[in-house]
């Protein structure tokens, strides 16, 4: 491995609820159009304590996908093809070994996982199809998106909850710092499944919880009661500084630094502790050189889960950083939300009239401990 | 430059319980390959693998409770944090790296079965909580009281080793001190079915690198070891069984099942590897191969092998004929089978291994272990996806 490098964005390709497309087409949708969050049209939702999600539009990749692949291919395979072609595209990175690829996700392909089990249900072992055997495994995504950009160094599947894009995103940023690869395609995928989607709002995890008040995604609200789910992929292309400018690369922002690291919880609760003696955030900041008032803005993870809200704003709180903005009333959760919001943060960068020294920090934190924390700034 | 030791162990194996009883096994050559149980094989072409005994899953603890997958990996990972003798403030700063497929699959599978097959609902549903492989860092991170840096890391067969290489990079960028790192998983009954319609199963227990080879067999486990800085480990009074020099990660990026028939991602992850460890392919004298037992795998790594090292350069040998595939878990395994290798002077033989493939131009170590002076192991993983993770140890 080489020594420490700098890494930037040099790209983007988005597949969301939102629209599809690059670096313009995600500003565009960044900039304010009104939230795709809708009741679910995919599968029936009756007689379930939840109906709402934030959809992609299938009609609309349509033409992005050859037929042959468009057949071949599993739902959320598609997703993650198109998108990591996206942010390639539109970053012009070449191909080949020195180009790795991480795909965050929260749930994988269950829905690949179903249909085979139900072959074997109905049929007996003559039902099961070889075909889609390899789906279940929840590299599959990588697998064929690896093959669809030409990525032939480290590819890497991390499952996390919550901030899966986010995890991704930290863990690419580590590669291109350690040399692994000099650019990395990272970000996340997930897709609704009616299966996934049913027992979540079954177990109280959508909103509204419990039956209580009004159904939404209203992260770090008072009224918040759950989670929307979203669907999505979005792929970010990290690249070492020196090789970007050497191939002439636009680029859009620096991650300044990248840290990760676990408040220990048990599976899948959130304890509202406010003290993190190993903070990401801190340990991001020290990284980087700059006090927390250097942030000038912090993109949240919080999604509408009341009690991982409030947690999430007690260790922002602690650590002195800003109140967190969320996209999850924007785009629904899903693991490509990690992804968005560094993308926000990049507009925002680009866009507001921010001290040129000012940094974004994008803060993740999931139920069971998983924290992230990427600080991010105007490449010098 | 940092550099890395080995100075913690954990396993459970076919054999049973405890890194000693699974060297214990590997160097007697007891294939550990037999008629499964614990999943209902009923109709299908292949019928065996290695499963960790009844009675040793039974004796893993009071948490009955949890998934299968989730004991085996407590249990490896308690294991290896006691032998590395970590305080509870070295424990807090410790990453977490796990390398896992199935996750809680097997009982959720039960909870499916039941529901589909009644049609009402099945008081199982609890299982869901876990069916996740993201669970099982959870589980460990919680329990153990490590607040590093967490992971789960899904990367098909070679998972387990892609945890080390992980720790590996972590640990050198100064980010942690330590890590605990290692793979898991149980048997599911997706992986049976799918390996079986997939026609990769022998009907017998696997012969890697043997002509007549007709595939794998599946098994389950878990392996965790401690990595550390070499500095801090030396402060602290730890025991080093090994330092880990290298660890390379490619993808083919060819197909998700095949590997690429040049062997090329293999050959850079070797390469990747050694390069990073600062060492000839003359100076390792064993490698610890992926080899599955398929036809295509043992041909194209043998091929790979060839390339870098030369034909019949080194010894290889496969613990998976002796302990079945372990899926997520493989890597972690074979990386533990590598350390102890190199403790021992002694190279660990390839079971049912009857005659060399003419393909594969190397001393496999056929069915008995072999004392041999080594001063560096390659350990190989690969998966679905083309994913290629090789590491080096050395002494």
């Amino acid at each position: 491995m080489s020594a420490s490098r700098r890494v930037v964005v040099t790209g983007m390709g988005s597949v969301s609820a939102g629209g599809i497309g690059g670096t313009a087409v995600v500003a565009q949708i960044l900039a304010g159009a009104p939230s795709p969050i809708r009741p679910v049209r995919a599968f029936e939702t009756a007689g379930w304590p939840s109906r709402l999600g934030a959809e992609v539009d299938d009609a609309a990749l349509e033409g992005l996908l050859d037929p042959g692949a468009a057949r071949r291919l599993s739902r959320i395979c598609r997703l993650t093809v198109v998108a990591s072609r996206l942010a390639v595209e539109d970053s012009g990175v070449p191909r080949g070994p020195a180009l790795g690829l991480v795909v965050g996700t929260e749930h994988g392909d269950f829905r690949s996982s179903e249909e085979f089990v139900t072959g074997y249900l109905k049929r007996g072992p003559s039902g099961l199809s070889p075909m889609i055997f390899p789906s279940t495994v929840m590299n599959s995504m990588a697998a064929v998106a690896a093959i669809e950009i030409g990525a032939r160094g480290p590819s890497i599947t991390v499952n996390q909850a919550t901030v899966a894009g986010d995890l991704a995103v930290a863990r690419a940023a580590a590669l291109v710092r350690d040399g692994r690869a000099l650019a990395v395609v990272a970000g996340g995928v997930d897709e609704m499944f009616a299966h996934v989607y049913r027992r979540l709002s079954e177990m109280g995890m959508l909103s509204p919880a419990a039956g209580r008040g009004t159904e939404g995604c209203r992260p770090y609200e008072p009224d918040h009661n759950g989670v929307v789910l979203g669907e999505g992929a979005t792929f970010l292309v990290l690249e070492d500084l020196e090789s970007a400018r050497a191939r002439g690369a636009v680029v859009h922002a620096e991650i300044r630094s990248a840290a990760w690291g676990n408040v220990p919880a048990a599976p899948h609760t959130a304890p509202r502790r406010r003290r993190d003696l190993h903070s990401p955030a801190l340990r991001a900041l020290v990284s980087a050189g700059v006090a927390p008032s250097a942030v000038g803005t912090c993109y949240g993870s919080g999604n509408g889960d009341p009690a991982l809200d409030d947690w999430e704003l007690g260790l922002l709180a602690a650590d002195r950083l800003p109140e967190p903005r969320s996209l999850a009333s924007r785009f629904g959760q899903h693991g490509g939300l990690g992804a968005l919001r560094v993308a926000a943060a990049l507009d925002r960068l680009n866009k507001v009239a921010l001290s040129p020294t000012t940094l974004v920090m994008v803060h993740g934190l999931a139920r069971g401990g998983c924290r992230t924390a990427l600080l991010i700034g105007r490449a010098a | 430059m940092t550099r890395v030791v080995v100075s913690g162990l954990g396993v459970v194996s076919p054999y049973g319980t405890g890194a000693k009883t699974f060297w214990t096994g590997l160097a007697s050559g007891t294939c550990a390959i037999r008629p499964l149980t614990a999943i209902d094989t009923e109709g299908f072409r292949s019928r065996i693998g290695a499963e960790v005994p009844a009675d040793v899953l039974a004796s893993l603890g009071p948490s009955r409770r949890r998934a299968r997958a989730d004991r085996l990996a407590m249990a490896a990972a308690r294991e290896a944090l006691a032998d590395a003798d970590l305080s509870p403030t070295d424990r807090a700063c410790a990453g977490l790296f796990v390398g896992a497929v199935g996750g809680g699959m097997l009982e959720a599978e039960a909870w499916y079965w039941e529901e589909t097959r009644t049609g009402r609902p099945s008081p199982r549903i609890g299982a869901l909580r876990a069916i996740l492989p993201s669970t099982h860092a959870e589980t460990l991170s919680s329990r153990l009281g490590l607040c590093g840096p967490k992971e789960t890391v899904v990367m098909a067969c070679a998972s387990g080793a892609a945890s080390l290489a992980l720790g590996f990079d972590l640990i050198r960028s100064g980010a942690a001190p330590l890590a605990l790192c290692g793979g898991v998983d149980a048997l599911t009954r997706v992986c049976f079915m799918g390996f079986n319609a997939l026609r990769l199963l022998d009907l017998e227990p696997c012969r890697p690198f043997d002509r007549d080879r007709k595939g794998m067999s599946i098994g389950e486990g878990a392996a965790f070891v401690v990595l550390e800085e070499a500095g801090h480990c030396r402060a602290r009074g730890g025991r080093a069984y090994a330092e880990l020099r290298g660890a390379g990660m490619t993808t083919d990026a060819h197909h998700v099942t095949s590997p690429e028939p040049s062997a090329d991602g293999m050959v850079r992850a070797i390469e990747e590897a050694l390069t990073a460890a600062g060492r000839a392919p003359g100076d390792v004298g064993y490698v610890n191969a992926h080899g599955t037992g398929t036809p295509q795998n043992d041909r194209v790594e043998a091929l790979a092998l060839a390339r870098v090292f030369g034909p019949g350069r080194v010894l290889l040998s496969s613990t998976k004929s002796l302990v079945g595939h372990t899926m997520a878990a493989a890597g972690s395994l074979e990386a533990v089978a590598s350390v102890l290798t190199l403790q021992h002077g002694l190279v660990p033989p390839t079971a049912n291994l009857r005659v060399t493939d003419p393909e594969v131009p190397f001393d496999c170590v056929p069915e008995t272990a072999r004392a041999v002076e080594l001063d560096a192991v390659l350990s190989n993983s690969f998966g679905f996806g083309g994913q290629n993770v090789s590491l080096v140890f050395g002494r």
